[in-house]
């Protein structure tokens, strides 16, 4: 059983419904140990004390919080716990939205919650809830406090369990104005382009299956330390040339379309179908 | 002028489209020094060889892959990078979706995309054609030694890019074990409930959520520097509420009369 990150109660109006909060994200990641070359034994890092020259033992850390003009201000874990919202162990439903409102943009962390105990008053508000928001394609919008910050959550049915996202807060998100997205006149595409483009995008979609898609780079780097263990010497590959953009935007198109209807046989449909890329 | 955090090109067929990647979310919680409580002194890591118990010096620093107990592959970054392969800076848009056909558990991390060098007119057609056909690209992407897979679509007037998890990476609902109630909940709780939901529902605005929490740290932190003595409330219990049905009716009722 997934372990949980925080429990207490998901408040619906009156209705508390206690619940438990456990990731919904596997890491598959391979991770890697610091080593000291010279004799391969592992690194340890330890808190040291940049005044005393000593190891400093964790209950004797505290925070430190440095103000513009260099002074620096100290927050103890209690000062902090103590400005925590009063309700912390309460996830208060504030509102309801409709999923296609929310941008993904604003979504950061996905997990579940689940009902904190088997007691029948909590699991039958739990279910009552997850029958709600299924049915209305709604997702709740509260907050809550984990380890010291404030999440704003985006609570929603998903096959018959809660899901939880935590959202940035707008402030959060850079205006894009800074962004060179190229929109002086000059740059907008003729009819014909956009026509053609479209027709590319159509004849390369497909239905979003997440199933098929597979972390190469996680294969690869496993590879590579099983073919290190062998003994073996592994060098970069070249990287391929850099495409560079064609000069006559047009005919780029409407060869990729040609290739595209004609089944794929061309030079750049050879090179997806090594890559393993599949198409409906 | 934002700054980008990588430079390369974004494939769509034939066509070639040189982007900036830049980072369209930042951080805005409070961020503390670790500090020794005795003399306010700041933590420093120190990297110590377990085995000679000294300090060692980054640059003697490698890396390892453990494959047993004590057993280490090292590695050098030259062999990290080359499982980035020989496209590491070239996302190619494999097929297009439907965006609300991905879940939101897909999403990760956003960014915005610049025009590159050269690129502004392709930049502009990608951007113009993924809007008219109400589509977004799919494609992988090679940041920071791991492989992403990558959704590019149009954001107001430009190109955004948000990597998303393998469906691998991501815990299956089907798994979870969830105690089920003895009996389901009856049609009229489930109606009120349908009501409730109804009185909170809004449109979605961002901007109505601030983090106030941060706020109240900032405040105390200026309380501190000016020699202040903050007072800290008392943290408050909530009761669970037992009687499914009364709750919801209290609920629909207070909400009622506000």
């Amino acid at each position: 059983m997934a372990r949980s990150l925080w429990t207490g109660s998901l408040s619906f109006g009156l209705v508390n419904v206690p619940v438990s909060l456990v990731t919904a994200v596997r890491d598959l990641d391979l991770h890697f140990h610091q080593l000291h070359e010279k004799d391969g034994a592992p690194i340890e890092t330890k808190r040291w004390c940049s005044q005393e020259d000593v190891e400093v033992p964790y209950e004797e850390i505290t925070h430190g919080y440095e103000l513009e003009d260099g002074r620096q201000v100290i927050v103890s874990d209690l000062e902090l716990a103590a400005i925590e919202p009063r309700k912390t162990r309460t996830i208060d439903i504030e509102q309801f939205v409709d999923l296609v409102d929310v941008d993904p943009i604003y979504f950061d962390h996905p997990y579940f919650l689940l009902p904190a105990s088997s007691d029948d008053g909590a699991t039958r508000a739990y279910r009552l809830l997850t029958e709600v928001m299924g049915r209305t394609e709604r997702a709740a919008l509260g907050r809550f406090v984990m380890r010291a910050r404030e999440y704003l959550a985006l609570v929603r049915a998903r096959e018959g369990v809660l899901s939880l996202t935590t959202m940035l807060f707008a402030d959060e998100i850079r205006p894009t104005k800074d962004i060179d997205a190229a929109t002086q006149k000059a740059h907008k595409p003729t009819r014909r382009q956009l026509e053609v483009a479209v027709a590319v995008i159509e004849e390369l979609s497909t239905d979003f299956e997440p199933e098929r898609y597979k972390d190469e780079y996680r294969a690869r780097l496993e590879r590579v330390v099983k073919r290190k263990r062998k003994g073996e010497t592994i060098t970069a590959p070249d990287e391929r040339d850099q495409p560079t953009p064609a000069p006559d935007i047009m005919d780029a198109l409407e060869r990729t379309l040609a290739e595209l209807k004609d089944g794929g046989s061309g030079r750049w449909s050879d090179a997806r179908r090594s890559q393993g890329a599949k198409r409906r | 002028m934002a700054r980008s955090i990588w430079n390369g090109t974004i494939t769509f067929g034939l066509t070639a489209v040189p982007v900036k990647v830049h980072s369209a979310t930042e951080d805005k919680s409070v961020h503390f020094h670790q500090v020794h409580a005795r003399d306010g002194a700041r933590i420093k890591q120190k990297r110590i060889c377990s085995k000679e118990n000294k300090e060692v010096p980054y640059r003697e620093v490698v890396k390892g892959y453990q494959v047993g107990k004590g057993k280490y592959v090292v590695l050098t970054q030259e062999e990290i990078d080359a499982a980035a392969g020989e496209r590491a800076h070239v996302i190619e848009l494999e097929e297009f979706v439907c965006a609300p056909e991905i879940d939101p558990v897909y999403y990760d991390r956003a960014y915005y995309l610049g025009a590159g060098a050269d690129g502004a007119d392709a930049y502009r057609l990608l951007h113009d054609a993924l809007r008219r056909a109400g589509r977004v690209g799919i494609g992988r992407w090679v940041f920071h030694n791991r492989e992403y897979l990558v959704a590019v679509r149009p954001l107001d007037e430009v190109l955004a890019l948000q990597t998303m998890r393998f469906a691998g990476e991501l815990v299956d609902p089907s798994k979870l074990d969830v105690p089920e109630p003895s009996r389901a909940p009856s049609k009229r709780e489930v109606e009120m409930a349908g009501k409730l939901v109804d009185t909170l529902h809004e449109r979605f605005d961002p901007a109505a959520f601030e983090d106030s929490y941060r706020e109240r740290v900032l405040a105390l932190i200026a309380a501190k520097a000016r020699g202040e003595d903050p007072e800290l409330p008392e943290a408050a219990e909530t009761e669970d509420g037992t009687d499914l049905m009364a709750a919801l009716e209290a609920s629909l009722g207070a909400r009622g009369r506000s």
